[in-house]
């Protein structure tokens, strides 16, 4: 059987086992999850010693369904498997009080079937099937506490948002299949000219929806809602990194005006996104909002056409934030809650889970030896190097200062104030998934170069960038540790918290002309149903009144003519009286009277 | 118009009275039609006295007298056929008792 198969099927089957067993979800979950964690491995390690592997399904006539694990997709298959374990791992404390564990973990393995379907997908339909199938998981997760207030409409808002830009993935792929006359990703990577960019120019706009680019970066932040581990793997190398994986995976088709605008958008949403960041007062939200400008850090990188540091920068990224979602999960559970006023101090109560926290968060930041220095290292030399080296430039390094800024602030926030000890419900499963993942998260910076080798490409170390990333880091750091957010933010500080009023203008700009559409065809609908109803009535009233004519008018006419006649004979029958005398005198008298008035005509 | 004419009329007028007369005041059906044929052997001494007097040389006046003959025997039989029959079921002609026959 084919690793890749066991990569995706191993979840799959566990989701549908937990469903029909209905007992010991947990166990079977992690068992599952590992399973397809050590599928992804041998995929890895095939990947390394140059073999390749492949599934060719049949589907669509003429285009077949593929699935093929080259060294990029067995990478990202890797950190997808591995982010779902710890998380999975986590998700067994963190879940442990909750009644519906048999929906959320099979949930989740569903989400991480589709995940791996989604990376592992050799041609643009099956991609197209497994993009739909996140959305629809997330879907699912986000609005798993249905019953509480607000949830279901979050998760309504994150599915509209990611499908109405999943629009752009459907004509990009119809034109890519149309111009290449194959479904396979990799022949139509070699499609160029005017098709490539307005090809690329869509991919984008599905790109935007799914990573929470702005304008479309709100569902992200409402996506909270969502239990803790969702949230954890929604951003880190799920639904959030699905967009990401996109661009990079297509990057070698785009042309240079599509990789402009793809930097443009990165970097003004790395620098939007970061200042709602520092004026959030939510810590799941802050880190939610963190999410999209760290992707728009990652589309910086593929704008400047070095889509390896973007890749480099979303493995660093996958493990940095889910390390950091787990430890506010944590925090949650000891405090009820993810507001900044309830966590005063929360990292005092949980000290080894803060030491994890500050180190994702350091590592974040771009702290050396961290992951996160060598991956956003690797971003700023790429934009230095580019075509529009100053412009993008400008936007890592504000992107980075203002990682620095949130992070510190947060780290602030949690460790200033009064310790409160409470006691959490499997503390012990939530630790050894944080630990796992902060260890990663740490760790990971070594393990590049080797994974350049892997891709068969380098990056050219450049003493200028780290000097100019470290410097925007440090100077993030120290300005959001000593500095409250409001005077640091100043005049913006509304703006920021209210999300630059982008939420309300796509509210004002789209949604609501969609809901006035709808009204109005509601409208019309109602309209056309109730002509249809009165041409129903007058039909039905017409058929009465010819009913009543009918019984009353013609059959009433004939019956009182038949009555008539009835009655006529009846009364003519009196005459008959059968009494010959009686009637002989009668012809005797009417005789008579004839003659009597011939004879009186005959004299006059 | 000749006095003999004259006396034919009167002679057939008288019968055809006394008929009228016989048909309306007898009960008995056998009386009735004895009446009836009074009213018609008026009626052919009238025929036969306008054929006498007035057309001698035209048979049809003689005819018609023929006929209504032929036509009196068959009435004649019928009608004691149905009187007979009538006395039969019910042992009299009176004809105030059979009423009920217009059903």
């Amino acid at each position: 059987m084919n690793l890749i198969t066991v990569a995706i099927l191993a979840p799959l089957s566990t989701a549908v086992l937990i469903l029909l067993l209905r007992r010991l979800p947990a166990t079977l979950a992690l068992l599952g999850i590992a399973i397809g964690l050590l599928a992804s491995i041998g995929l890895l390690a095939n990947a390394f010693n140059g073999i390749t592997n492949e599934i060719i399904l049949p589907g669509l006539p003429d285009l077949p369904l593929r699935l093929v694990a080259t060294p990029l997709t067995a990478l990202l298959s890797t950190l997808v498997a591995v982010v779902c374990n710890l998380v999975m791992i986590y998700a067994v404390g963190y879940m442990k009080l909750d009644g519906e564990k048999l929906r959320f973990f099979a949930t989740l393995l569903l989400f991480a079937a589709a995940m791996q379907t989604l990376v592992l997908a050799g041609d643009w339909i099956l991609l197209l099937a497994a993009w739909e199938l996140i959305g629809l998981s997330s879907y699912l997760l986000i609005g798993f506490w249905y019953r509480r207030p607000g949830v279901t409409s979050a998760a309504t808002r994150a599915f509209l948002y990611t499908r109405s830009a999943d629009l752009g993935l459907y004509i990009a792929v119809f034109i890519l299949i149309a111009s290449a006359g194959s479904s396979d990703i990799a022949t139509t990577l070699n499609t160029g000219g005017g098709t490539a960019v307005v090809a690329g120019l869509l991919l984008l706009v599905a790109a935007m929806g799914k990573s929470a680019q702005t304008p479309l970066h709100d569902w992200l932040q409402r996506a909270m809602a969502g239990p803790t581990p969702v949230s954890a793997l929604l951003h880190s190398a799920t639904l959030v990194a699905a967009g990401a994986i996109l661009l990079i995976r297509t990057a070698p088709m785009l042309p240079p005006d599509t990789l402009l605008v793809i930097g443009i958008v990165g970097g003004i949403t790395t620098v939007v996104t970061g200042l709602i960041a520092l004026g959030e007062r939510d810590l799941k939200r802050l880190l939610a909002a963190s999410t999209s400008s760290q992707y728009g850090l990652m589309l910086v990188a593929v704008g400047a056409g070095v889509p390896l540091a973007a890749l480099l920068h979303l493995i660093a990224h996958a493990a940095i934030k889910s390390s950091l979602f787990l430890g506010a999960g944590v925090f949650q559970h000891s405090r009820d809650g993810t507001a900044f006023t309830q966590l005063e101090g929360a990292g005092r109560d949980q000290p080894h889970c803060f030491f994890g926290f500050a180190l994702a968060a350091l590592a974040l930041a771009g702290i050396p030896p961290l992951s996160g220095f060598f991956s956003k290292d690797a971003i700023i030399a790429a934009s230095l190097a580019s075509p529009n080296a100053l412009m993008l430039t400008t936007f890592a390094l504000a992107g980075t200062l203002l990682t620095g800024a949130y992070m510190a602030r947060a780290l602030h926030i949690l460790w200033r104030g009064n310790s409160q000890k409470h006691d959490i419900v499997g503390l012990g499963w939530m630790g050894a998934g944080l630990a796992g993942l902060v260890t990663l998260a740490v760790i990971l910076g070594a393990a590049f170069p080797s994974l350049e080798t892997l891709l068969n490409e380098s990056l050219s170390g450049n003493t200028l960038a780290q000097v100019l990333g470290l410097s925007a880091a440090l100077s993030g750091l120290t300005l959001g540790w000593f500095i409250p957010m409001q005077r640091l933010l100043g005049p913006l500080l509304p703006w920021a918290q209210r999300g630059f009023a982008i939420a309300g203008g796509v509210d004002t700009w789209v949604v609501r002309p969609a809901f006035a559409i709808a009204r109005s065809c509601e409208q019309l609908e109602r309209g056309l149903y109730a002509a249809v109803l009165g041409v129903g009535r007058l039909g039905l009233g017409i058929g009465r009144a010819v009913r009543y004519s009918d019984e009353r008018g013609i059959d009433g006419l004939i019956f009182s003519l038949v009555r008539g006649t009835v009655e006529l004979g009846s009364r003519a029958r009196a005459l008959q009286s059968g009494l010959i005398h009686r009637e002989m005198a009668i012809t005797v008298v009417g005789t008579a009277l004839i003659l009597a008035t011939l004879l009186v005509a005959l004299l006059i | 118009m000749s006095i003999e004419l004259l006396l034919a009329l009167i002679t057939g007028a008288a019968l055809f009275g006394v008929g009228v007369y016989g048909a309306l005041s007898q009960t008995n059906l056998v009386m009735i039609m004895m009446g009836v044929e009074l009213m018609l052997a008026g009626a052919m001494v009238n025929l036969v006295a306008f054929w006498r007097y007035l057309h001698p040389d035209n048979p049809a006046g003689q005819m018609f007298v023929l006929i209504i003959m032929t036509v009196m025997a068959i009435e004649m039989a019928v009608g004691f056929g149905v009187a007979i029959a009538r006395f039969r079921a019910k042992g009299s002609v009176e004809m105030e008792e059979a009423a009920e026959l217009k059903g």
